[in-house]
């Protein structure tokens, strides 16, 4: 038995290839929220995160053999899960692709910004008003290219670290932070889209 | 604007690294002043920030209660299976 507290990933991962089933079950401990909420992240409903987080490990079980264990593995495991939630995600009626250009801020040729800027902002600070903004980018991330949408995901809402999320979607920081800020800005003008203008007297005063 | 940059440049190329505090401390305090003598900018920088306190609350917080044994149920399901 023994205590696997202090055990490693890479421990696990040996004595899974070993065909020890208590790390087995160790590494689902260790996972399997992370996992889940990386799916839930593609999907947008629980049942298929729940069914994603379950092909996540038995491909994990399946392909556990060919892991390179000078790599990260949380990095190859994060990558098996993205694959397994896509996977699952093309089994559905595919949405329109959108073009992040069209929904960038717009500038004149001197730089100013083309049309008014209306801040909407304090609606942030409203419970009920927060919780919708929030499942409206929820939805506004799902029109993401799924290079966009992981970023978007893995920072802003798991809040995962950036070197972590480069090196699982195998990309540069400089490319993390530039997919980032474009995500962002894009589900920040959805957002001004159906955010009214909350009170206009201050600017007509 | 004092700190020599358009709103286009600031949006665009400098929004990231200024909300991450990674950025020099003289620029930062350029394109602060930037931001607070230009409303528009003002407002977006406002609009972006309530946007990534939005997308904070998206994190799902009820992970199923029995998620950890649906899994191992089926993977030991499927790996008798595959071994039957």
């Amino acid at each position: 038995m023994g205590s696997n507290e202090a055990a490693t990933d890479l421990d696990l991962v040996r004595r899974i290839k070993a065909g020890d089933d208590q790390a087995f079950e160790e590494m689902v401990k260790r996972y399997h929220a992370r996992v889940y909420s990386l799916s839930y992240g593609v999907l947008r409903n629980p049942q298929d995160a729940e069914e994603a987080t379950q092909d996540a490990f038995l491909t994990l079980y399946r392909k556990i053999g060919t892991f390179d264990e000078s790599r990260k593995f949380f990095s190859w495991f994060y990558r098996v899960a993205l694959n397994s939630a896509y996977s699952r995600a093309r089994r559905r009626p595919a949405l329109p692709t959108i073009a992040i250009e069209d929904r960038l801020p717009k500038f004149s040729g001197d730089g100013h910004f083309a049309a008014e800027v209306p801040d909407w902002s304090v609606a942030i600070e409203d419970d009920v008003a927060a919780r919708e903004l929030a499942a409206r980018a929820g939805e506004f991330i799902g029109e993401l290219p799924p290079a966009y949408r992981d970023v978007i995901w893995m920072n802003d809402v798991e809040g995962m670290a950036p070197p972590e999320i480069a090196e699982t979607l195998e990309i540069s920081i400089p490319a993390f932070k530039s997919r980032l800020h474009r995500a962002r800005l894009y589900v920040r003008q959805r957002l001004s889209e159906i955010s009214s203008t909350p009170n206009r007297a201050e600017a007509a005063g | 604007m004092t700190d020599g940059k358009t709103c286009k440049e600031l949006i665009l190329d400098c929004l990231l690294e200024f909300e991450e505090g990674t950025m020099p401390v003289g620029e930062r305090q350029d394109l602060q002043l930037h931001f607070e003598m230009c409303p528009p900018c003002m407002n977006f920088l406002a609009t972006y920030r309530a946007t990534g306190k939005a997308l904070k609350m998206l994190k799902p917080t009820e992970i199923p209660p029995a998620l950890e044994e649906t899994v191992m149920t089926f993977v030991r399901a499927r790996r008798e299976k595959e071994k039957g």
